[in-house]
């Protein structure tokens, strides 16, 4: 009697769990699917198929990739299969392993970190499969790199923030809140934006902590390194969701003079821009990324020889131009129309 | 000798005092800035926060057992809520979104609470499956998203101030601590978490309702996480399906430096709140001084293990003395 009440209770718990799951599920937005059998009947003569490696899906900017992946290759009549790594370099080399089996014509990956996906990529090579890396690139192997430059990225925000500071006389202390130690984005950015500040010598670089891109991080380090620096003008996040921690720390302790930037694009910051409580942002679209990516597959399946670095582009959103960017529906300003 | 006992004594009774007392003699030298009215407001509200969290590990630590599961419920109950306030407008939008984020964060918590006193997986076990779960679920709830564009109702809540100087945040977290010192102290569910942490079968013998009270402590941890978890989608009027990251572990510490002991029945949520607060400062001073944040780290690490040295020093001399 007992031992049947306990597996009752066992059945019930597992009824809830499922039940909040489906209600979580059920509430979201752009649902993702890895489409692995579903449009092989779609495969017309000329059609080859993509398979899409993507190393995570638990930020905003790498969960869009996928869709936008797939939803591209759909519109081109290109059949994709794509899987998640979730920031685990060895499961990676089997999603690829996973991958050839199933008899991509074409790799597209977005690697964990330059060398972790070697294993794969070199089957890849053996198996005259080529590889197109899109964001982040690997070390060696692989056909064609769509990604951006950070360097430009942080030098375009830097150049455009010495503009709004008044020009190369500008003087008063600049916080640089960073993002993850060791990250070769983190460390480009950076270099890119102290390159441009080294214009304006009047403008002193405090760097924080690093912050992990994280919001919940930035806003105490901002507050810390307002208490410590006096006459700060401006800061410069590794990425807008900490520039955004920032922005919030500036409108509480009312430093309404101080000017916000940061690089992404991400659609939040782009709307504040437009009310005035955030400055600087350079454009980091996923959409635009992840179309060249696909565009990259179909010319080489057409025959072309690829560049080794194909730029997605970038672009600098500030008060003149926002209103071409900001479109409350999407996660980050787009430069596809 | 008399001498001698009372020094022990108060050593063993203020530690942790001595130790804060210490660490902020040692930052006010480091920097001007530091014993600032504006400096010391700032860190009542940096450590508010994962302040609440610490309460709710503290409450499973007592018995024994840990929760790992604070950080994902912390994000789910965020999401949640979040996805509320934006789809139901008005002040009745703000309220649903606080009861279904509260009621499905203890609701979790009640689940690993099961899972352990009645189907016996260990504490260790049945909290990470949770902190799995609910992670999962926070990033399923948009696909990885963050909410945000809600309204500056909802961010007045955890991001609005008292006197324009004092963070609500940091009230509430001050208010909870007084209640759940009270309750452990003089309630009878709160008074059995000790028993049960110092010797289940004994407490179990005495007639203490074990199960019901070993459940209780985790559902309470989980809608103290899930709670933490609203304030901060509030406060950064965003819901971050990433927050929470790793303040299971800064929680576990700032109870032990607190005085708790992972084998269970010894700590207090006073002791907690001491824990919490000394681990910001570090990272305050820190900060406020400009040094690189892996000496942040390593300091971090040095000064819990000073602390549980303190600890275990102080206890061992008096298990001498019997």
């Amino acid at each position: 009697m007992k031992k049947r009440f306990k597996k009752l209770t066992a059945l019930l718990l597992t009824g809830t769990l499922a039940l909040t799951l489906a209600a979580c599920g059920g509430s979201g937005g752009t649902e993702t699917s890895a489409d692995t059998s579903g449009s092989a009947s779609e495969n017309s003569g000329d059609s080859f198929t993509i398979g899409f490696s993507n190393c995570s899906q638990d930020t905003p900017f790498f969960a869009n990739m996928t869709p936008i992946i797939e939803d591209y290759a759909k519109e081109k009549g290109i059949k994709v299969v794509s899987l998640n790594a979730d920031n685990d370099t060895s499961k990676q080399n089997k999603d690829i392993q996973d991958l050839l089996a199933q008899g991509i014509d074409v790799l597209i990956i977005n690697p964990v970190n330059e060398d972790g996906a070697t294993a794969g990529i070199q089957a890849c090579n053996k198996a005259d499969v080529p590889v197109i890396t899109v964001d982040k690139n690997v070390t060696s192997g692989q056909t064609a790199w769509v990604g951006r430059d950070n360097v430009e990225m942080g030098r375009l925000v830097g150049e455009k923030l010495i503009e709004l500071l008044g020009g190369e006389d500008a003087t008063g202390t600049v916080l640089e809140i960073q993002g993850t130690a060791g990250s070769t984005t983190m460390m480009n950015r950076r270099d890119g934006f102290n390159e441009a500040m080294k214009k304006a010598p009047g403008l002193k670089v405090v760097q924080s902590a690093y912050c992990d891109y994280d919001r919940s991080k930035a806003i105490p380090a901002t507050q810390d390194l307002l208490q410590a620096n006096k006459d700060v003008v401006a800061i410069f996040g590794h990425n807008d969701d900490m520039a955004l921690g920032a922005a919030q720390v500036c409108k509480e302790q009312k430093f309404d003079d101080i000017l916000v930037c940061g690089v992404d694009g991400l659609m939040e910051a782009v709307l504040k821009i437009e009310t005035g409580e955030y400055h600087i942002t350079s454009s980091n679209d996923p959409v635009l990324l992840g179309q060249t990516a696909v565009d990259a597959a179909i010319k080489y399946m057409d025959g072309e020889t690829l560049d080794e670095f194909i730029d997605a582009g970038t672009v600098v959103i500030d008060e003149t131009n926002v209103a071409e960017y900001a479109d409350k529906e999407l996660d980050f300003a787009t430069m596809v129309k | 000798m008399m001498k001698n006992i009372s020094f022990k004594v108060l050593l063993q009774k203020y530690s942790l005092i001595m130790l804060l007392i210490i660490f902020i003699v040692i930052s006010a030298v480091l920097s001007p800035n530091f014993l600032t009215l504006n400096n010391f407001l700032n860190l009542l509200q940096q450590a508010s926060i994962p302040g609440v969290v610490a309460i709710a590990m503290t409450l499973v630590v007592l018995l024994g057992g840990i929760d790992l599961s604070v950080g994902s419920v912390l994000a789910f109950s965020g999401m949640i809520t979040s996805m509320v306030v934006l789809n139901v407008s008005g002040p009745g939008g703000i309220i649903l979104g606080f009861i279904v984020g509260l009621i499905v964060s203890s609701l979790m918590g009640l689940i690993t609470g099961l899972l352990i006193s009645r189907f016996r997986l260990p504490d260790f076990i049945a909290s990470l499956a949770m902190m799995e779960i609910a992670r999962g679920a926070a990033l399923l709830t948009t696909s990885g998203n963050p909410v945000f564009g809600l309204s500056m109702e909802f961010n007045k809540i955890g991001g609005g101030f008292i006197f324009d100087k004092l963070a609500n945040t940091a009230v509430m977290w001050i208010i909870l601590t007084i209640i759940f010192a009270l309750i452990l102290k003089y309630t009878v569910s709160g008074r059995s978490l000790f028993a049960i942490g110092g010797n289940y079968e004994a407490a179990m013998l005495s007639g203490i309702k074990t199960k019901r009270n070993y459940t209780l402590a985790y559902v309470l941890s989980g809608l103290l996480a899930g709670f933490a978890g609203i304030l901060t989608a509030s406060w950064m009027s965003t819901g971050q399906p990433t927050a929470g990251n790793g303040y299971e572990l800064d929680a576990i510490a700032a109870s032990v430096i607190g005085g708790a002991s992972l084998s269970g029945g010894k700590g207090s949520v006073i002791g907690t709140f001491g824990g919490v607060f000394l681990l910001q400062i570090i990272t305050n001073i820190f900060n406020l001084v400009g040094l690189p944040s892996y000496y942040q780290r390593i300091a971090k690490g040095v000064i819990i293990i000073l602390a549980l040295l303190l600890n275990s020093f102080v206890a061992s001399e008096k298990t001498k003395k019997k």
